[in-house]
């Protein structure tokens, strides 16, 4: 909110200059964002004229000016490309103030110059460029002092006002913070004082639970009056707009003053003339002051007069009672509206204002009364002919401030403090100057504060204002064990071994297209929707980290990036019986050269499948029981054919495999040598062991003998796969490790069939092996590998 | 075969050998490494014959075959010095300045290195993780962290809404804080308790250089008899510290969350302009970054969770992880971090 030094200075009895204000409001959690200074603070600044220009002897692009200033006649060296003879200009002395200090007399190129033609930027406007002279109308006298032309010099403070400050909102509320909180003298706003006894208007309130108060004054006489010069510019200073009409600007004026909202009828245009507070019934009409049709509800509060809805209370006027400069009698209402009514209203009908801004957060029940006065004073200073005729407080449920009980030994518990019981009774006292000093203390709630229910609430305004420097540093936490989370916990080992294994980590939105879903062939039916997307782009939750992991390749690749190796740990959303289901993944995709970059002996090549699955099977071991499968159904954005399923324990570990070429091609690459693959961390973590110790494996012992190695190469057809044979090694005597070293297929192999070679490694615990042990081994191995594939030697 | 034939093959594998290695121009070393001295090459091949002749011919044979070997593979460094180096003049020797091979570099993201060590402080001070779900119910999201319904608080938290439902037909939103893991961790255990929890929320907020509409959180929750402010100062200036070190210092000011209460709002001292005045880019010469929201445990908010707050009070304290990674990683666009461009990610160590 902003708010504007001169007019809070109008309720504070001598008040500090602008930077200390803005600190002690920061102080008290009221964060000034920014101190603006507007209008004009030069000084010795003159208005002249332009008498004669003529060339520097000395510069090109300088020029020596004679300027009359009203008190006589000065020669000044000038730079500035808009100048001509007769022009009016702002003229600076030496001596004058000007926005970088005091104006000294100077010698420019060899020509002494008397004084400064100024610009704006020169003088500290605001806005003010400097590109060239401020040049005035001719009309301007010369010889004025020229700061009598702009706005009187002020300050415009930003303050940050958060959804529990509803007692800060005006300049009023402000002041008074200031004064309770640092001892200042508040000063009272002059208000219309009074009484009338007419009954021109008649109040109903019908529904006085969402409507505790009505304030009304009636006045006439007030046509044509206009909104005075400083009050607009204190408008305009705020950000609003003037009119030029009292009755609306006097309005808005009252709200940014004492910060409660008013709205002026034109009571020739009110049927009745009656006032009835009531909800609307369905199917009312209202045209707004923004001429906007609204359709109203029996969940919102109108302010209707004896035929429809005149406004929807607390949020917007209505069009057609609203005051014109035609306008000669009116009824100013200053109310109290229950705040989630007006909330609801303004969501439904989607209009925000500075009005229900203020409503929805409240408003002080004893201030409706005082903000008509106002308004009604404002309006007579600027109508003099007005009157006031009808003053009515409709209250049908008065404000009974709430008694909260202090006891010190609460309030220091709370704060961990030692704050006297006097110190805490000032603060109260300042507060609500009524207090008794006996205890128990019944702090009887001031009506601006009904924010404060307990004694916590209490708490913070005594810590507020001790400050919150006086809350020592002393801990009586005792010390206790901490654990992580089993996701957490292999969550972050899977990322470092990613990270290890060369994958950069990405962290993408969890928003995808109706696009990216359908070139991801995912089911639509699945996934769960966001009912108010930022934009098509964000529609729906991630069913699968893929979309996002490919959104950044692609991203990559565009800038120049031939090889990515990237992951991601996040969640993945779905729709299960109505409800919903999430799961962590980490899932990875690999596509370009491998090594990146390519190396300089050779020896590159492409990433390829078994690129992919060599890091899985590096990531995965020593996990108990992993392995792959195929498949029974794939994920469709795999190649057919070009996919593996994981396997840990009898769960599914994820998947890994090549992007099917349709996947690819509705993202634009280029070719699907693509291979990801996606990882339920959940696969993991119902394994992992809280204790330490309980995850570390016992180390197996090794031989203390020799071991000896054999090469096998057999011809077999290509429809036994290698895990089948893999199956067949365990349980031959002594047999450390089985490894595939060579795959072949063409010259001297038959068609459907391929050669491979294996190499036999053997250790026995108890002795070396001789040539007779390991031949009988690896016959027996042999024999195994002819009997069950039909494999045979090869020669 | 005999040893005869035998080692009438290998003489000709020799000779083959130095035809071809002394070829201009040169041939590729790797090629000719493959061919004679690969697994599958021609002198592999021979030596793997040997298991054919008779155990004691063998091992002269074997001995032979070997310096064969040793002798073509001396050869071949040498002629991989010459093609492999920028010029004749280090032909005697390898070129050691030249790239070596090159190992995949991978890296963990900025936001997940800051996570991991804010969690590390968490753990120190004695907290343990807990968990919540990212698609929540306004319940925990909202009402029971003392956000009533048509609340004005809940502006401050533009909500993503999704089309699941509540048990109670309420719409299922994104969650839009880490706080409601406070009210999931005391529903499931008594007093006294304290966990944290970090983790991704979303804001239906436009995104700009400070702004994003999915982003990360984390807080701790402790609850306790006697807990108090004071307790609370301690723990946040112990948590900064440790992260920051022990020359800087914290500041309260009073700030406003609906589940706490009193609120505050803590600064640390400028790191980066070691606090003095001046024009730091960074804290705008305040000398003062904002970090971390704190207070003590709302009253309200331990009522919905069946907790006595005449008997059990606590406090909570929580920050945005983006904050923290800007900061320390020296990033002015919060939309660096989800660009995810390899260039800058390769950076983090």
């Amino acid at each position: 909110m902003k708010i504007i030094y001169s007019w809070l200075s109008d309720f504070i009895e001598n008040p500090p200059p602008p930077e200390e204000l803005a600190a002690k409001l920061s102080r008290i959690g009221l964060k000034v964002e920014e101190i603006k200074k507007t209008g004009a603070s030069f000084c010795g600044v003159r208005v002249g004229q332009i008498l004669k220009i003529d060339k520097h002897p000395n510069a090109d692009k300088l020029a020596l000016v004679d300027v009359n200033d009203g008190s006589g006649e000065l020669r000044v060296v000038c730079g500035a490309k808009n100048i001509a003879a007769g022009q009016k200009i702002l003229f600076a002395r030496v001596g004058a103030l000007l926005a970088e200090g005091e104006l000294k007399k100077a010698k420019i190129r060899g020509v002494e110059s008397e004084g400064m033609i100024c610009s704006a930027a020169e003088l500290g406007l605001e806005g003010g460029d400097n590109t060239g002279i401020l040049v005035l109308p001719d009309t301007t006298p010369v010889g004025v002092d020229a700061v009598t032309l702009f706005p009187k010099a002020d300050c415009a403070l930003e303050v940050e006002m958060l959804p529990n400050q509803s007692h800060c909102l005006s300049h009023y509320a402000l002041a008074r913070e200031l004064c309770v909180f640092y001892g200042f003298k508040l000063k009272e706003a002059a208000v219309f004082s009074g009484e009338a006894s007419g009954n021109v208007v008649q109040v109903n309130i019908n529904v006085p639970d969402l409507c505790p108060r009505y304030g009304a004054i009636v006045m006439n006489g007030v046509r044509g009056a206009k909104t005075p010069a400083w009050m607009a510019d204190r408008l305009r200073a705020m950000g609003s707009n003037p009119k030029g009409n009292i009755l609306i600007d006097g309005s808005n004026y009252v709200m940014y003053e004492l910060g409660q909202p008013t709205h002026c009828f034109d009571i020739a245009k009110l049927s009745g003339p009656k006032i009835i507070v009531r909800r609307a019934l369905p199917g009312e009409m209202l045209k707004t002051l923004e001429n906007q049709d609204l359709k109203l509800d029996a969940g919102m509060l109108v302010i209707a007069d004896a035929s429809k809805p005149a406004a929807l209370a607390g949020v917007m006027g209505g069009l057609e009672t609203a005051v014109s400069d035609e306008t000669g009698a009116i009824l100013i209402e200053s109310a109290r509206f229950h705040p989630p009514t007006v909330r609801l209203a303004s969501k439904t009908t989607g209009i925000k204002s500075e009005s229900s801004y203020r409503f929805e957060r409240g408003t002080d029940p004893e201030l409706a009364m005082k903000a008509a006065r106002r308004l009604a004073a404002l309006i007579l200073e600027a109508a003099p002919g007005a009157k006031v005729e009808q003053i009515t407080d409709n209250c049908p449920v008065k404000y009974e401030p709430p008694l909260v009980e202090i006891e010190p030994a609460r309030v220091n518990a709370i704060l961990g403090t030692g704050i006297a019981d006097g110190e805490i009774y000032a603060c109260l006292k300042a507060f609500q100057p009524a207090l008794k000093d006996a205890k128990p203390w019944k702090f009887s709630v001031p009506s601006y504060r009904q924010d404060i229910e307990t004694v916590w609430d209490a708490s913070e305004e005594i810590a507020r204002y001790v400050g919150y420097d006086v809350i020592p540093s002393a801990s009586h936490m005792p010390m206790r064990p901490s654990t992580i989370t089993p996701q957490w916990a292999v969550g972050l080992e899977m990322k470092n071994a990613l990270a290890g294994l060369g994958f950069s980590e990405v962290y993408n939105y969890d928003f995808i297209s109706v696009k990216e879903m359908k070139a991801c062939a995912l089911y639509a039916d699945f996934a769960l929707e966001v009912k108010n997307p930022l934009s098509s782009d964000y529609q729906f939750l991630r069913q699968t980290l893929l979309t996002g992991l490919l959104r950044t390749l692609r991203y990559n690749l565009n800038r120049g990036r031939e090889s990515v190796q990237i992951f991601e740990s996040g969640t993945v959303y779905a729709k299960k019986d109505g409800g919903k289901t999430e799961e962590v993944h980490c899932a990875g995709l690999m596509s370009g050269d491998f090594p990146e970059g390519g190396f300089w002996r050779g020896g590159q090549g492409t990433v390829d499948f078994y690129h992919l699955k060599g890091m899985m099977s590096r990531l995965f071991a020593g996990k108990g029981g992993f392995r792959f499968e195929k498949p029974k159904d794939a994920p469709g954005y795999f190649q057919p054919g070009l996919c593996l399923e994981m396997k840990l324990g009898g769960g599914c570990a994820g998947h890994i495999g090549r992007l099917s070429p349709a996947v690819a091609a509705a993202f634009d690459f280029k070719d699907n040598n693509i291979f990801f693959f996606e990882i339920p961390l959940s696969c993991m973590a119902a394994a992992w062991k809280p204790e330490f110790w309980q995850k570390i494996a016992k180390i197996k012992p090794v031989s203390a003998f020799p071991q000896n190695w054999r090469d096998l190469s057999i011809v077999l057809e290509e429809k036994h796969e290698w895990y089948e044979l893999e199956r067949a090694f365990p349980g031959v005597q002594d047999l450390a490790s089985a490894r595939l070293i060579d795959v072949y297929k063409g010259k001297n192999i038959p068609a459907g069939s391929r050669s491979l070679t294996i190499r036999f490694t053997f250790s026995s615990m108890t002795g070396t092996l001789n040539d007779a042990d390991v031949g009988a081994r690896m016959a027996a191995i042999l024999d195994k590998l002819t009997k069950n594939f039909g494999a045979r030697l090869r020669s | 075969m005999n040893a005869i034939e035998w080692k009438g093959k290998l003489s000709a594998i020799r000779d083959s050998f130095s035809v071809s290695i002394t070829k201009e121009p040169a041939e590729n070393p790797e090629a000719l490494e493959l061919h004679f001295l690969g697994r599958k090459g021609e002198l592999a091949l021979l030596l793997r014959d040997l298991k054919d002749i008779p155990l004691e011919e063998r091992k002269p044979l074997g001995a032979l075959g070997n310096t064969a070997k040793q002798e073509m593979e001396a050869k071949l460094a040498e002629l991989k010095g010459a093609t492999g180096a920028a010029g004749p003049a280090v032909k005697a020797g390898i070129d050691l300045t030249l790239p070596g091979w090159p190992f995949p570099k991978g890296s963990l993201h900025p936001l997940t290195h800051t996570m991991n060590r804010l969690a590390e402080g968490f753990l120190k001070l004695g907290f343990t993780m807990a968990d919540g779900p990212l698609i929540e119910d306004d319940y925990h999201n909202f009402e029971a962290l003392n956000f009533p319904p048509f609340h004005p608080a809940r502006d401050m938290q533009d909500t993503f809404y999704v089309d699941a439902k509540d048990s109670g037909g309420k719409s299922l939103l994104l969650r839009t804080q880490t706080s409601g893991v406070q009210i999931r961790s005391m529903e499931k255990q008594d007093p006294p308790l304290r966990v944290f929890h970090t983790g991704r929320v979303f804001r239906s907020e436009a995104v700009d250089a400070s702004h994003s509409f999915a982003f990360h959180q984390i807080e701790g929750l402790y609850v306790d008899k006697g807990v108090s402010m004071a307790d609370l100062k301690w723990t946040v200036d112990t948590f900064i510290k440790d992260l920051f070190g022990s020359a800087v210092k914290t500041r309260f000011n009073p700030s406003y969350f609906p589940f706490v209460e009193p609120g505050a709002e803590v600064d640390m001292s400028c790191i980066f302009c070691k606090s003095a005045a001046g024009r730091c880019p960074v804290c705008k010469g305040t000398g003062w970054l904002e970090m971390l929201g704190a207070g003590v445990v709302h009253p309200n908010v331990l009522k919905a969770c069946k907790y006595d707050p005449e008997k059990w009070s606590g406090f909570a304290f929580g920050a945005g992880i983006e904050r923290f990674a800007m900061l320390l990683y020296g990033i002015s666009d919060m939309r660096m971090l989800y660009e995810n461009d390899l260039r800058i990610l390769k950076q983090v160590q």
